[in-house]
């Protein structure tokens, strides 16, 4: 019997083996299924002493040609270990992890989305003789171990939103979170509270979150795993990936691949590698702090020796987050770093408190923040020299101090004196007025003439060319589009519905901005239209300049796509962040241009957005982001673009915690990671009529959901009824609107209030 | 009541109808489709998104358009002598031979035992805003009309007037008009059915849906 | 059609172009008569610039005249004709005149600024509540200063048009209400907040002076006015009556003699300042009191210019065409004359004769006319798209106007006889598919012909 037992167990880890290595020829995995083979076929005539000892034998093989298998693995078949179905799944995890938990918001597949679970768990910790339980949040993507009702850990909206809560609750609670990011990807469905929306509002939700968070990536796919990634220490699995698109995404979108074409089995390999997806990668790129090793070929649940090890380590991470920021830690803080190098050493031998004081907290948060903020500096060209460097942050440094003369310290004594100013005045009006009632009688009895001279003067001013004041009807600076230069017609995409005539090209983009005067479409036209024709003439000042898009992976052909995209456009980097006045009032504005790389966003436009950010933080100025339009992130920087969701998340976070105005306008198509964070955290966002939003595009829907979704799915309409935006506009009034939103909207912080 | 079974065997003698593929406006023609007898499909998928073979190019003031079949079918004549050629509005540039489908032939029957209402002048009709609201929402069926009722707005000459509908009272199972086209006087406005004839109707239906074979 | 007929007397080619529609009008016999079949474009709608343009260059066309409608004060179109890879001659004032007579706000700051008289009021959309205020304010006092019984001021949304957006009100009082109404209807509307203030203006006449100018800057040229004040209920002309006045044979409480002159002279000059360099009309209205107002300028030719041609001589000569003088001039022509040498004589009427029916609210009728047919006279010219040989549906798309006939007298009683006289025998006759008789305007035509030009 006990023969029998170890000889399935071994036929499942060949299996196991098979699956991992796909179909994958090697000399090692033929030898052990022959070895198997012999066996079985032969064991049968075996004693059972001799049995026994083969099977050990057999065992012995097994263990060492794992570990010298686990030296070849590749990238790719690393991919295939977080899919396998025997990987350990989050339940294992609390179940060997923890010391006691409670799953909250389900049973099984009744739950609002089984593929997220959350618990409440316990650590048990004996120290100096004393038993101390420690409350933590666990949050993570539940794949199960490939039950159908998870949906392999893609998460759908409302699990995000579910998620988010409960960090709310464990802020409240003031216990740290653990996360477990088991997700290839998110759900894209646009349906309230929408997959890109709700992603936005949980990195908003954590760049702020005051409690420690510890993230652990197995499968880290993009969105999904931001979702709950962002976090004060990031560990991961040896085995897992962290990754800015699925390899086989990747190999679609290199192969030009459409409608469910499937890439060769070489092109995904070749992409699994060049995103540079695996643990260690992402260690040395600085986007996960410690890689905690799996057994050979990677955990499954029978590894209990693992989770001892990852317990030690999220213990020891929660500790270390704690202490940081934490006043009394010395010696605590000594051993713990000492340990850090030390096998074996368990976390559990001494003893921190999780809950932090106030202080603390703002430490902790403000700690995050820096450290997301000097991420992936690495990943783009600044070419300005280091004295323009140092100029930067020193007049940076005025900037803050400038406003804070000006627009606080001044300003609230200022106020005062006005208002008490206007109380004297408006007593001093009504003294008049009563005095100068005898006077006014007096004037009309002595000259009844008068009346008759002043309606003449009033009549010529019926009748007369009247001073059209010029300084009140502002004239934005011309702009002719080169659509509009070329003598041929354009016919409107509603032309079959809406009967619209087809249309003059120099008519259509240069009188009427690009809109049918018919049904109203917007036809696309170029980010400079908006340059001209939002903000004063003459007034935009470009900042950021040097900041250059680079190709932090040397991924394959980038570096030709970028070369083509900066000599077409004349940009740098699919980011122009600048300085302007919309009618006098001075913005700061980050566009996404839609024609560079299709306006996706690698390191350099996240740090440019980050820097625009914080000048209009430092300036007391509005903050608006004109999205021209977005594909999403640059996925040829791998996680160097992910990290970019984060990143501008929390500068615009701070942004709006100062008390600034921070608007989104989305005109053409704007998709995935982009909307996934720092513009769909906005709670202003606009959209140009016309314009698509959303997370994925239809392909991606088709492939991953096997919807079919209709072909209006991402208008604006749908978006502004599913509350994903907050306003539609036409393009001729983005002016007038964003004058408006300037005038009523925002928080207290802005200089012209 | 017609002998629907006569019907049915005079569609199946003649089972499909000629489509006439015009030029929408004045361009210069080039033909991709050049065989008849190609097979060619209508706009396809649950929304149409899906556009139909693509037969022809029609270019104007350097637009080019593409002419698509309006539905399935094959093609019967290319009128080849426009290739490359300047052409006026309405010019016809091919035929399809469009087999019915089930649906037509419904309609197409229907149309023969249905009471119908008809256009009395050339305009432009439309329905009342409570039919048209639940005709919208729930399809014809949910509207019953009786002799009488204020079902239609006529708008002619950029005017509008009401017009009753006269004949029996039932539920109105067929709308044969579009929103802002123009009907011709004695064309039929729609098919109203009798309550006591429903069960007659429905055999019709059910017949057509199990007799009829759709080809093409 | 006239056009056509332009075109064949100046000797020049010409292709025409119709809809499935229009197959059987007169235009389209007369141009298949006089230029063939291949003079003869099928489009899809006349509405689309498109096919205008396409068909102009498969015909190999220079030049293309817009007609009376649809594109000849679209300065867009204009625009499109003169400045596109192949450009074509336009048969009108160039773009910019178009576009900035089109304007009405433009045309009155225009006139202003010359001291042309305008309708008392803002010449510039108000978008400031207290200024507004004060216009209306005065604008109520300077009519009572005019012994104005019921002082009425016009809010207008000064981007609407076409009756839109135009509430009137009677006292100071109701100023601030009505004003924002109006206001958010414009914002909501047309997205612009501009309010124009006026005074509105009762028992007005509709005067119009023809203007014709060169393509070289020459001296803007006019051939006298025309009155137009029959109109049915919704202003749209029925009866055209040239010269504007008759002082030699009516009595005015006011000098008509000289109001015509001062509209004429008036015109020349916003003429001259706008550069003007085709056929237009500038539109007046005339108070009781004999104050002249300029209301518009209609920059292209209008439908009624027979009527000013009629009584108009050149170096004494009558036959005078105006749509052949505004191809000539458009295709660079000088005129050949000067105003010395334009004389007029006599007085023409010009009736619309509409399927219509006056007593309920001008209702448009639509249906087969069988007869149509009138006793022709040299005093007399009928243009018509109706054929009289055979029956003609009406197509319902457009206004059923049936034809326009121009008669002409040497003197206000000898046309208005004569007038009177057509209509007498004119036969019209036709059902519709209800079987309803014809309705047209002939009897209030006849009517109204009896106190022509009285004021």
């Amino acid at each position: 019997m006990d023969i029998e037992k170890r000889i399935q167990s071994l036929a499942a880890r060949l299996k196991y083996i098979q699956d991992i290595f796909a179909e994958r020829e090697d000399a090692n995995i033929e030898l052990l299924h022959s070895k198997l083979k012999d066996f079985t076929d032969n064991g049968g005539a075996m004693s059972a002493q001799e049995a026994a000892r083969q099977v050990e034998a057999l065992e012995d093989l097994y263990a060492f040609l794992e570990k010298k298998l686990e030296r070849e693995l590749t990238p790719m078949d690393k991919v295939r270990i977080v899919r396998h179905p025997q990987r350990i799944c989050l339940k294992d995890i609390l179940e060997n992890v923890y010391d006691n938990y409670t799953e909250i918001g389900g049973e099984g597949e009744y739950n609002i989305d089984p593929s997220v679970l959350i618990a409440r768990a316990y650590i048990t910790r004996r120290v100096g003789g004393k038993v101390y339980n420690q409350p933590i949040m666990v949050i993570g993507q539940e794949k199960g171990h490939g039950e159908e009702f998870r949906n392999g850990g893609s998460v759908k909206p409302w699990g995000n939103a579910k998620a988010q809560h409960y960090m709310q609750v464990a802020e409240t609670e003031n216990i740290p979170i653990h996360t477990y990011v088991f997700t290839p990807g998110a759900y894209p469905l646009e349906d309230y509270p929408g997959a890109a929306q709700q992603i936005a509002r949980n990195l908003y939700e954590m760049a702020g979150l005051k409690v420690p968070v510890i993230a652990v990536f197995s499968e880290g796919g993009s969105g999904g795993a931001e979702a709950i990634g962002l976090a004060d220490v990031r560990l991961m699995l040896s085995h897992g990936y962290y990754s800015v698109i699925s390899p086989e995404g990747a190999a679609a979108i290199e192969g030009r691949l459409r409608g469910g074409q499937r890439a060769s089995a070489e092109l995904i390999e070749t992409c699994a590698r060049r995103l540079k997806i695996t643990a260690d990668d992402n260690r040395t790129m600085g986007y996960v702090d410690r890689v905690i090793q799996e057994p050979p070929l990677g955990a499954r649940p029978e590894h209990y020796d693992f989770f001892k090890v990852l317990r030690s380590e999220v213990i020891r991470a929660t500790d270390e987050v704690v202490l940081n920021v934490r006043g009394w830690k010395f010696f605590r803080a000594m051993t713990l770093s000492a340990q850090r190098n030390k096998r074996n050493a368990s976390a559990e031998d001494i003893y921190v408190r999780w809950t932090l004081s106030a202080g603390a907290r703002d430490r902790l948060v403000w700690r995050r923040y820096q450290r997301f903020r000097r991420m992936s500096r690495h990943a783009y060209i600044d070419n300005s020299p280091l004295t323009k460097k140092v100029e930067r942050l020193a007049r940076e440094a005025g900037w803050s101090v400038y406003s804070f003369f000006k627009y606080d310290f001044f300003r609230k004594h200022k106020k005062k004196f006005t208002h008490m100013l206007e109380e004297i005045g408006s007593e001093f009006q009504v003294v008049r007025d009563k005095a100068a009632v005898p006077l006014r009688w007096a004037r009309r009895a002595l000259a009844p003439g008068r009346a008759a001279v002043c309606s003449e003067e009033a009549g010529k001013s019926l009748t007369e060319l009247s001073c059209w004041d010029k300084g009140s009807c502002d004239t934005p600076g011309v702009y002719v589009s080169p659509q509009a230069r070329e003598d041929r017609v354009l016919t409107c995409t509603n032309a079959e519905t809406h009967g619209c005539k087809d249309l003059w090209a120099p008519d259509l983009f240069g009188d009427f901005a690009g809109v049918c005067p018919t049904c109203g479409h917007h036809f696309r036209m170029e980010y400079q239209w908006y340059l001209h024709n939002v903000f004063d003439y003459g007034s935009i000042f470009e900042f950021s300049r040097s900041v250059e898009s680079g190709n932090p992976l040397d991924y394959d052909g980038l570096s030709a796509k970028l070369e083509k995209a900066k000599a077409e456009t004349g940009l740098k980097s699919a980011c122009v962040t600048f300085e302007a006045r919309i009618k006098h009032v001075n913005v700061i504005c980050a566009t996404l241009v839609g024609t560079f790389r299709g306006g996706s966003v690698g390191a350099a436009e996240g740090e440019k957005f980050v820097r625009a950010a914080e000048r209009a933080r430092k300036k007391h100025y509005p903050f608006i982001a004109y999205v021209h339009g977005t594909a999403g992130i640059r996925i040829q920087e791998g996680v160097n673009g992910v990290i970019q969701m984060p990143r501008c998340t929390m500068a615009v976070r701070r942004y709006i915690e100062a008390g600034g105005l921070y608007i989104v306008v989305y005109d053409t198509n704007s998709y995935a990671g982009p909307v996934a964070s720092f513009l769909g955290c906005s709670p202003y966002q606009f959209a140009i009529r016309s314009a698509n939003i959303g997370f994925a595009g239809p392909g991606v829907i088709k492939e991953t959901t096997g919807l079919d979704i209709p072909p209006n799915y991402h208008v604006a309409h749908q978006a502004l009824s599913r509350g994903h935006i907050h306003g539609i506009w036409d393009r001729r009034d983005v002016r007038a609107n964003l004058n408006q939103a300037l005038q009523t909207m925002g928080g207290r912080n802005l200089y012209y209030r | 009541m017609k002998d629907v079974k006569a019907l049915l065997e005079e569609m199946k003698s003649a089972p499909y109808k000629l489509v006439e593929v015009a030029a929408p406006h004045t361009g210069v023609v080039e033909h991709v489709l050049t065989e008849p007898g190609t097979k060619v499909t209508g706009p396809q998928g649950s929304w149409g998104e899906r556009p139909g073979t693509l037969l022809a190019h029609l270019e104007r003031e350097r637009n080019k358009k593409a002419i698509r079949a309006p539905m399935r079918g094959e093609v019967e004549k290319v009128f080849t002598e426009h290739a490359g050629r300047f052409v006026e509005a309405g010019t016809v540039l091919y035929t399809l031979r469009h087999y019915l489908t089930k649906d037509e032939v419904i309609q197409e029957i229907l149309k023969k035992t249905l009471y119908l209402f008809h256009a009395r002048e050339q305009a432009k009709y439309y329905f009342f805003p409570e039919a048209d609201t639940k005709i919208k929402a729930y399809g014809p069926q949910s509207v019953r009309v009786r002799d009488g009722q204020d079902l239609f707005i006529v708008s002619r000459m950029k005017r509008e007037s009401v017009l009753p509908y006269s004949g029996p009272e039932g539920m109105i199972y067929a709308v044969y008009f579009k929103d802002n086209h123009s009907v011709e006087a004695g064309q039929p406005l729609i098919g109203v059915c009798p309550p006591d004839q429903l069960p007659l109707i429905q055999d019709v239906v059910n017949r057509v849906k199990s007799e009829w074979e759709e080809r093409g | 059609m006239r056009i056509v007929q332009a075109c064949v007397k100046l000797g020049l080619d010409f292709v025409c172009v119709h809809t499935a529609a229009d197959a059987h009008s007169g235009h389209v016999r007369l141009a298949r008569e006089q230029g063939g079949p291949g003079s003869l474009y099928r489009i899809s709608s006349y509405q689309d610039a498109n096919e205008l343009l396409a068909v102009a260059d498969d015909a190999g066309a220079t030049a293309l005249h817009p007609g009376y409608g649809f594109f000849a004060e679209d300065f867009r179109f204009a625009r499109r004709v003169t400045e596109r890879t192949r450009a074509l001659t336009w048969i009108g004032p160039s773009w910019r005149v178009i576009r900035d007579l089109g304007d009405k706000i433009n045309t009155k700051r225009l006139a202003r600024g010359l001291g042309v008289p305008t309708v008392p009021g803002s010449d510039r959309p108000l978008y400031d509540e207290p200024e507004a205020e004060e216009i209306a304010a005065n604008l109520f006092s300077f009519q009572r200063e005019q012994d104005v019984a019921r002082p009425v001021v016009l809010l207008k949304a000064s981007a609407g048009g076409g009756g839109m957006g135009i509430e009137e009100i009677h006292d100071i009082d109701s100023f601030r209400m009505t004003y924002r109404r109006i206001r958010n209807y414009a914002k909501r509307q047309f997205g612009d907040e501009g309010v124009l203030v006026e005074q509105r203006i009762f028992d007005f006449n509709h005067l119009e002076v023809q203007i014709l100018c060169d393509r070289h800057g020459g001296e803007p040229l006019h051939f006298g006015t025309r009155n137009c004040s029959v109109q049915s209920t919704g202003r749209q002309k029925r009866i055209e009556v040239a010269p504007g006045f008759v002082p030699a044979e009516l009595r005015y409480s006011f000098d008509a003699a000289a109001v015509l002159e001062a509209v004429k002279d008036h015109s020349l000059a916003i003429a001259r300042e706008a550069g003007y360099d085709s056929v237009g009309t500038w539109e007046w209205i005339v108070t009781p009191r004999g104050e002249p107002f300029l209301m518009e300028v209609n920059t292209r030719i209008q439908v009624e210019n027979g009527v000013s041609a009629v009584i108009s001589r050149i170096g004494g000569k009558g036959g005078v065409d105006l749509i052949a003088e505004q191809i000539r001039c458009a295709l660079g022509e000088r005129p050949g004359y000067t105003q010395k040498d334009i004389t007029f004589e006599g007085v023409g009427i010009e009736y619309r004769l509409i399927a219509e029916d006056p007593d309920n609210k001008f209702t448009p009728w639509a249906g087969r006319i069988d007869s149509f047919s009138w006793e022709s006279a040299p005093w007399l010219s009928v243009h018509t798209q109706v054929p009289t040989d055979e029956p003609y549906q009406i197509p319902t798309d457009f206004d059923p106007n049936l034809a326009l006939a121009i008669i002409w007298g040497k003197d206000l009683a000898e046309a208005k006889a004569r007038g009177l006289e057509f209509l007498d025998k004119l036969v019209l006759g036709g059902t519709d598919s209800t079987g309803v008789e014809l309705k047209s305007n002939v009897e209030f035509l006849r009517h109204k012909t009896e106190n022509l030009l009285v004021f």
